[in-house]
Formats: C-alpha cells, structure tokens, sequence
C-alpha cells in the first residue's frame, strides 16, 4: 500500500482542505478521510501535516472552527469562510493554469 | 487581515490553557476515529492503536507545529521556556549559584572600577568645549602672561591662576581657605559663568583696583548660608574688606586647584603680579575655533623667544609648553590607568570564561535529557531555544547581582579616598559601563549556551539512547574547549597575582624606607600669619617666639617650628653660591630647598646631627648668619671640603653677599615623597631670615604619648596671642607619612583585591571542572574502585589533569606576566618587573590553590561506594 501512495506537492494541502470544506463543514478527522477516500487511497495526508494546515487556514481567516460535540467527546468542525470561498477559487485556477500548462509541455516538448 | 491575525494571536494567548487542552481533544479525537476505524476494518485493538501512533508521527511535534501555525508560539514558547528554565535552575542550585556569583562579581567589580577610574580620568571635562582648552606648561609671571596674551592671536582666551592661603575671619573660629589669585580671563577661558552676579572684570583686574570676590558654590554655602542676597555684602580676607559680587554654580572647579574664593591677584599680590620672575601662575588657554594646539604653540615660542632676549634674567631658557587640558589632568596617572584597565579586561576574560565552562559542563550533563526530549519529537530549533532562554535567564540574574555588587563596590572604593581621588566628590556607578560589561557577559552567556545547544541539538538520538550517554564522541572536543579555558583562567590570573605581588613587594619597600625622621607621637598644625597684622619680618619673629615659649610651657610638650613639613607638599628651593668658589652665570647656581626652623626642631623629629652642632638660643637676629645643611647638600656641593665653617649664601643680582655659616650637617629627609630622592637642603633660623612672605609655618609638637585635649591647648595659646589666625591642618606625622603613600597603597589594594578575585573565579573553575568530571565518571571510579584501586590511584586518576592544567597555566602565566609586568615598571618602587621571589611565590600560591580547588572534588571521588556507583545506572 505504501508504494501507491503520492507525494503531494507543495502547497497542494491547502487547496485540497479548501475545496474538502467547500461542500459541507467537517472535522480534521473527516477531512482526511475525505481526501484520501476521494482519490481512491492514492493520496493520504498525514496527520503531521493536516492539523498544522488546519489551524494555519484558520490564522489566515479562510476557514472557521467551532466545537462540536460527537460520542461525548469535544471534537472540532472546521468551514468554509467567505474569504476561503474566494482564496479556492483563485487557487483552484492558479492549480488549473498550472497544470494545464505543465501538461502542454509534457506533450509537445 | 491583519486584525484577524493579531485577534486569534491575542485570543489564543488569553485563551493558552483552553486552546491547548481544545487542541489535545482535537487529535485524541482523530487518533480514535482512526482506531475505530481500524477495528472495524478487522484488526485487533492493540495492533489499530500501534498502527495509528506510528502513522500519526510525533504527537508533541504535531502540537508544536500547530501552535506555531495558530501564531502565537513566539510569546507563548518564551513563557512556556522561562516556566521550564526557572524550574531547572532552581533544581540546580549549585550550577545556578556558581553562574549567578561569577557574573556578579564579575560585572560588580568591573563596573564599579571603571566607574571610578572613569569619573576621575575618562569623563569629559566639565567645561564647554573642552577639546579647545590647553594648559601651560611651566608655571608662568603674570607680566609674561600679559605679554604672551597681547602679543598672540591664536587665543579666544587665556588666564591664570595662583592658589593661597588667606583668612577668613568673622564667622566665629578664623578659617584657612585656599584663595584663587586669578587674572581676569581666567573663568572666561573656562567658560563658566557665576551662578548669582558676575566675575571680575579686566579693569577691576588693575594694581589698586577695587577689593571684589567671587566665592565658590561650597564657600557660599557653608559660610555664607546659601544667602541669595548675598552679592555686596562684605567679609574679611587676611585683614582686607571684600565685596562679594559673584557666586560660581556648583559642580565647579578649577582643573587642578583648590579654590575656596576668587580674587584678582593685581589687587590681593601687587607685589607678586609686577614681577616678572614669580613664575607661580597655572596657565590655561582656550583656543580660537579654527587654530590647531601647533599653530598656537608655535606663535608662543616666538613670544617666549622675545621675552628671553628681553628678560634674560629671568626668562633664558625658559619657555612655554601647551598640553591639552585633559592629557596635563590625567598624564601622570596614565599608567596606573592601563594597569587597571588591563586587570579589568583580565577579570572580565576569567569571569566569562567561567561562565561558558559551567554552560558547558551543564549542557553536557543534561545531553541525554536533550536527546531524549528531540527523540520524542522537539524540534532542534525548540532545544536551541530553550538553552538559550537557560542561560539569557542565568546572565540577567547575574547582571542583577552584579548591578547590587557593583553599588556597593563603587561605595567602597570612593571610601578608601586615595589622594587622587579627593577631587572628585561626585563619584557614580556609571549605568553605561554596567551595561557595557553586562552585554559582554549576555554575549558569553548566548554564545556559549548557543555552542552546546547546537552540537547537542545535532547529536545523534540513536546514541544518546545507547546503554549510556556518558562520554560520547562529540566530548573530546569539547574538553579540549574546556581544558583551554581552564588554562587560560589560571594563566590570566597569574598574571594579576603577579602584578598585585609585584605592587605590594613595592609598597612594603615605600614603608620600609627610611623617612630621616621619627614621626611617632609628633603632632603637627599648621598656622600662617596674615600679612596686614604681620607685615615685617621683627612682628612675625616676636610671634613666633611667644608661641614657642608658651607651647613647650604646657606640661609634657616639646615644640619646635619649620616653614614646610616633610611629605606635606610644600616646597621652596633658592638658589646658592658658595663663599670661594667661581660665581657661576647667572640662572645657573645650584638650586637647594630652603627651610627655616625655630627650635630643637631635628631634636623633635630625631633627624640625627651628622656633624657640627644643632642652632643654639644666640643664632638669632642680629648676631652672625649660620646655616646647617643636609647630607645630600655636602655630596654634592662640599664633598672635598669640611662643610663645617664652609660659608654659603643665597644667590642674588642686586645685594652684596651676606655669608652664611654652616654650622653643622644633618641627615637626610625625605621630603617629596618617600620614593623620591633627598634634595640638597639649607636649614636657617627663621629669626635670621630675611624673607617676610615666609609668614607660614608648621608647629611640629611631640608628647610622650597621646595627650588628650593637646590640639586644644595649643589652639588657646594661638589665639591668645592673636585670635583671627586660623588653625587647620591639624595633622599627626604619622598620617603624613600615610598619607603621603595612599596613592601607591590605593594602586596596592585594587589590584590586590583583582587579584583575589580572579584567583577566587579560577579556583571555581577548576573545581567545577574536576568536580564535573567526577560526577561524570561516577561509574568508572566505582568499577575501579570494586577492582581494588587503592584512595592514591583513585586520587591520581581524578587529579593528573587538573595538575596538568595548572602547570600549563602557571608556566603560561608566568611568560605572560613577564610580558605585560614591563607596562607597570613606573608604579614599582624598587623592584624589578620580573623579580624572581614575587613570581616564584605566586606561582607556588596559585598552584596551591589549584590543587585545593581540584582535592575537593577528588576527595569526593575516594568516598564513592562501588555498588552505589554501579546501580546508579
């Protein structure tokens, strides 16, 4: 199993959380389940990373948290704000132009 | 954005112990889930718990890395830092004291030595614009000062002043006090101006120009009162009525004299001010902004070329040499200076390199804590910091010690009041050099927590975990860092052993030098007759005479009288011809000090007669001039000639010769100085001396022992002959000769007290060290033990290197003693630099207190219990 997994690029963690919380709020937990679920275990986020990009995306106001409470255990759900509404979609084209781009010049070249 | 930021930044530091306790939630919660998840998946619970730890990584470093993204690790990891780092140094309260106690006396003593040779040599003078003022070297007539100012250009301004005594009578008891005789410039050239009314002008500054005064801020305040309407009142001088018209501001004094008034010396000395041949000014000059201290020397030789064809009497050969200010103030203490400030920096070295060794030693007894805690997951950076928190914390403690050590060291030192001090009454801790000598020591205490911290933070996990952390690899290096600053702690403190021995050798041969008189129970009082109630020569003799008569009539009291005591600094020389000889040129006769004496004044101070005999009662006025003279005078001028009958007299232009007698020889004394040489001398009766400004005199009284009430007496039998003389300087022989080495015994106790000092931190060092090598070999020492080592092997093994390094440091020591002792060659009286007994003894003294230092420790090794030892593990 290890050997299917991808390294994510740089900067990458931030875009997928984003777009993870875009359809409805989830805990840390969830969101890398969600990931990793979605890109069919090719992709699995660590743990080490997860939290910091949490409480990071937070510092820069693009997502919220507040506390939920599930099996009696305090646990945290993170959202969507307005300005991370809008910083996912600018990092979703600045992704998509990137890509695209690469692409092209794995064709042609 | 910003506000957001700084708000959750804020939030999460008011909410610290919520935020954590919401984070551990947070990832127990995601660390179930996983589990669960786990299980469900159909692993046993053990195996999903272990599968989720090592997937999830360090927990801690998890932690730390979201704090630092939440953004307020910084405030947040400092107090968490300090929080752990008081409570490591109060679990270590020997590291902890050792640390703090040589940072303070370090910084202590440091700061308060440089902020007394500071204030007395480094501070600005307390005038504007000193760098324009200059001092004249020699002292100068008024009439060539007149000269000189109106015949140069290079002088925005320029004055003189002489420093004598004069009365003040009318406030009950007559007082003595130091008259400036001051021409008009003087205080402009300075630049300060009086605080109430105005100083003396230059055409009140004329022959018969009004009695006017200015007093200083002390003189205005202890004998006038602090009066603010006190300008044009009047107070008596020396007989004379002045007006005050002027009052200086506090803080104010001439560079060099004591000055209690100002007066114009064309009005108070007339006499004095028309001759030109009284060189008796000091002379300061202020120079024109755009002139240099050359151009302005060079157009004043030119003056004193023209005053010397002109005056040849008088002014051949001389000429005047103009010092900036503070180099002529501070020239002659120069070397002690450097001597002291190379002790400071050496102090400072010792100091800071204790410092770093007890980082060290720490760091390396705490390797395996460190480790452990960067195996579990703290990042390098964190480990870095925390060291460094470790030891800012430990040197601000030992900044604030040293801050208490170093006021109450300041204190002391101006205490001893050595005679150069006296100046100066407003000696401070100075802030600025504690904060100086402080950051040096914050810098150490950085560095060397840094230096550890990094190869620890570096070191290999794997082998901080192996069986034992003891002395690893990365050690070797460090030792050596360790044995060189062993080495060079006692090395310098060698040095400072050396010099304070090579001081004190000296100054046990000042003391033991033979003054030429016997200063045990002579009582000493100065008086000095007013020249309007004593203008002739007969009135001062009849005083004198009455004095003496009634003095020795008091029971138990032998008097006598001498115009200038030894060792109290006054000095007149004259120069003589001797009867049968060439007269030489004129300005080029021997010049001898001249004493008058009244009384058995050599029986009284026990100043053997060499040959001849003492004055008798019939040398006196009006029978033949008889002198007695010195034996240096006998070398030097009479060495194939008996000297008794051999007829001098003092060398004049104008008067025929009036020979005196010499009727006997007496021993030498010591009058400048006991490390200075004996001047040729002449005593004469002061009944046949035809000088009437010698209106001075020193009453030297001696008694069988100590009498009470005798200073009293005497006052009464003074001033029952003339109740407005004053008496000060009421003064044992004894303190004189003291007094007269309080500079060199000052020099002696401070290089002294560094030298105990660094003695003191090396011996820390080199204790801590073996005592850390101990500790550090505890396991060792038992398994040799339990193998049957004997106490002297034990001993040998513990100790070999602390011998090793104490001999390098000594043989170092001495070569750098050898080195730098040549700097103190003119603070030594009679010893010789390298002198082999002072080294010899202080190497023997420091290697002893070297080995006490390393004995200790080992002692402790001989006690440790092999199964102690062992299970120590």
């Amino acid at each position: 199993m290890p050997s299917r997994s991808i390294e994510l690029p740089q900067g990458t963690l931030d875009l997928l959380i984003l777009r993870t919380l875009a359809l409805k709020p989830l805990h840390g937990w969830a969101v890398s389940e969600r990931i990793q679920q979605i890109s069919s275990d090719l992709l699995r986020v660590q743990q080490g990373t997860l939290y910091p990009a949490l409480h990071r995306l937070v510092r820069r106001g693009w997502i919220k948290a507040w506390g939920t409470s599930e099996n009696k255990r305090r646990a945290k759900s993170y959202e969507l704000t307005k300005a991370g509404r809008r910083q996912l979609e600018i990092e979703r084209d600045a992704w998509e132009k990137l890509t695209a781009v690469v692409s092209q010049i794995l064709r042609t070249a | 954005m910003l506000v957001h930021d700084l708000l959750i930044r804020l939030r999460t530091l008011f909410r610290r112990y919520a935020a954590e306790s919401e984070l551990d939630d947070e990832l127990r919660f995601h660390l179930e889930r996983q589990v669960a998840k786990y299980v469900k998946s159909g692993m046993s619970e053990s195996e999903a718990v272990r599968r989720d730890r090592l997937e999830f990584g360090g927990l801690d470093q998890v932690k730390d890395e979201c704090r630092e993204a939440r953004g307020i690790s910084f405030v947040e990891t400092l107090v968490q830092d300090l929080r752990y780092t008081t409570r490591t140094l109060l679990h270590s309260p020997v590291f902890t004291s050792c640390g703090v106690l040589t940072l303070a006396l370090g910084i202590g003593a440091n700061t308060a030595i440089f902020s007394v040779v500071n204030s007395v040599l480094l501070n600005p003078l307390p005038y504007p614009n000193p760098q324009e003022l200059l001092a004249g070297r020699p002292n100068d007539s008024r009439p060539n000062l007149e000269d000189i100012q109106r015949l140069t250009n290079s002088f925005a301004s320029s004055g003189g002043v002489n420093i004598t005594p004069m009365d003040f009578t009318g406030n009950g008891e007559p007082v003595r006090i130091h008259a400036a005789y001051v021409d008009a410039g003087l205080l402009a050239t300075l630049g300060v101006q009086p605080m109430l009314g105005r100083s003396i002008s230059a055409d009140e500054d004329v022959k018969g120009g009004p009695r006017n005064v200015v007093v200083s801020y002390p003189f205005w305040r202890d004998f006038l009162g602090s009066d603010p309407r006190v300008l044009g009142k009047s107070i008596r001088l020396s007989g004379n009525t002045y007006t005050i018209i002027g009052v200086m501001p506090s803080g104010f004094a001439l560079p060099k004299e004591p000055a209690d008034i100002f007066v114009s010396l064309w009005v108070a000395y007339p006499d004095a001010a028309s001759e030109r041949d009284v060189h008796f000014m000091h002379t300061y000059w202020r120079l024109k902004p755009s002139v240099t201290p050359a151009q302005a020397q060079a157009e004043v030789a030119q003056v004193d070329r023209r005053l010397a064809e002109q005056f040849p009497d008088s002014e051949k050969g001389r000429g005047t040499l103009l010092v900036p200010l503070h180099e002529w103030l501070v020239g002659n203490i120069r070397p002690a200076l450097l001597v002291l400030f190379g002790a400071v920096g050496l102090v400072l070295l010792i100091a800071c390199a204790n410092f770093a060794m007890l980082l060290m030693a720490r760091s390396v007894a705490r390797q395996r804590e460190l480790m452990i805690r960067a195996s579990l997951g703290a990042r390098n950076s964190r480990l870095i910091r925390q060291r460094l928190t470790e030891s800012t914390l430990l040197a601000l403690f030992g900044g604030a010690a040293g801050l208490v050590v170093a006021k109450i060291g300041t204190t002391f030192l101006v205490a001893l009041k050595p005679a150069a001090l006296l100046r100066f009454t407003a000696i401070h801790m100075d802030l600025r050099v504690f904060l100086v000598v402080f950051a040096i020591s914050l810098l150490t205490g950085l560095l060397f927590g840094l230096l550890p911290a990094w190869s620890a933070a570096r070191g290999d996990i794997a082998e901080a975990l192996r069986e034992n952390a003891r002395a690893t690899g990365s050690g070797a290096s460090r030792s050596l860092l360790r044995n060189f600053l062993v080495t060079a702690e006692l090395a310098l403190a060698l040095i400072l052993l050396v010099g304070a021995g090579l001081l004190s050798k000296g100054f046990l041969h000042l003391r033991s030098v033979n003054p030429g008189f016997n200063p045990t129970n002579v009582m000493t009082i100065y008086l000095q007759l007013p020249a309007t109630r004593y203008p002739e020569i007969p009135l001062e003799t009849n005083f004198r005479r009455q004095l003496l008569a009634r003095v020795n009539a008091l029971p138990g009291v032998e008097a006598a009288m001498i115009s200038d005591l030894p060792l109290a600094g006054n000095y007149v020389g004259h120069r003589v011809v001797i009867d049968g000889r060439p007269t030489p040129a004129v300005g080029t006769e021997p010049e001898v000090q001249t004493l008058s004496v009244m009384g058995d004044y050599f029986c009284i101070m026990q100043i053997p007669i060499r040959a001849g005999h003492d004055f008798r009662v019939t040398d006196r006025e009006g029978e033949p001039l008889v002198a007695i003279v010195n034996e240096s005078f006998v070398r030097q001028y009479l060495p194939d000639q008996n000297p008794v009958g051999s007829r001098i007299d003092w060398a004049r232009r104008d008067e025929a010769n009036k020979w005196m007698t010499i009727i006997g020889v007496v021993g030498d004394v010591k009058h400048s100085g006991l490390n200075q040489p004996v001047d040729p001398a002449v005593y004469a009766p002061f009944s046949q001396n035809d000088e009437a400004w010698r209106r001075f005199m020193s009453l030297v009284i001696k008694t069988d022992g100590p009498v009470a009430g005798l200073v009293e007496d005497v006052k009464k039998q003074v001033w029952s002959l003339d109740n407005q003389i004053p008496i000060s300087d009421v003064q044992s022989m004894d303190d004189l000769v003291v007094f007269s080495v309080a500079q060199q015994r000052f020099n002696m106790l401070l290089l002294g007290i560094f030298a105990v000092l660094a003695l003191t931190l090396a011996g820390v060092g080199i204790y801590g060290m073996i005592a850390y090598r101990v500790n550090q070999r505890t396991h060792d020492i038992g398994v040799y033990i339990a193998l049957g080592a004997q106490h002297r092997d034990v001993l040998r093994l513990i100790i070999k290197d602390g011998i090793k390094l104490t001999f390098l440091g000594v043989v170092l020591g001495l070569v750098g003693a050898v080195a730098l002792t040549r700097l103190m060659v003119s603070l030594l009286f009679e010893v010789k630099p390298t002198d082999p007994a002072t080294l010899i003894a202080v190497a023997l003294l420091l290697a002893a207190a070297a080995l006490l230092a390393c004995y200790i420790p080992a002692r402790r090794a001989l006690s440790i219990q092999p199964i102690t030892a062992l299970r120590c593990e």
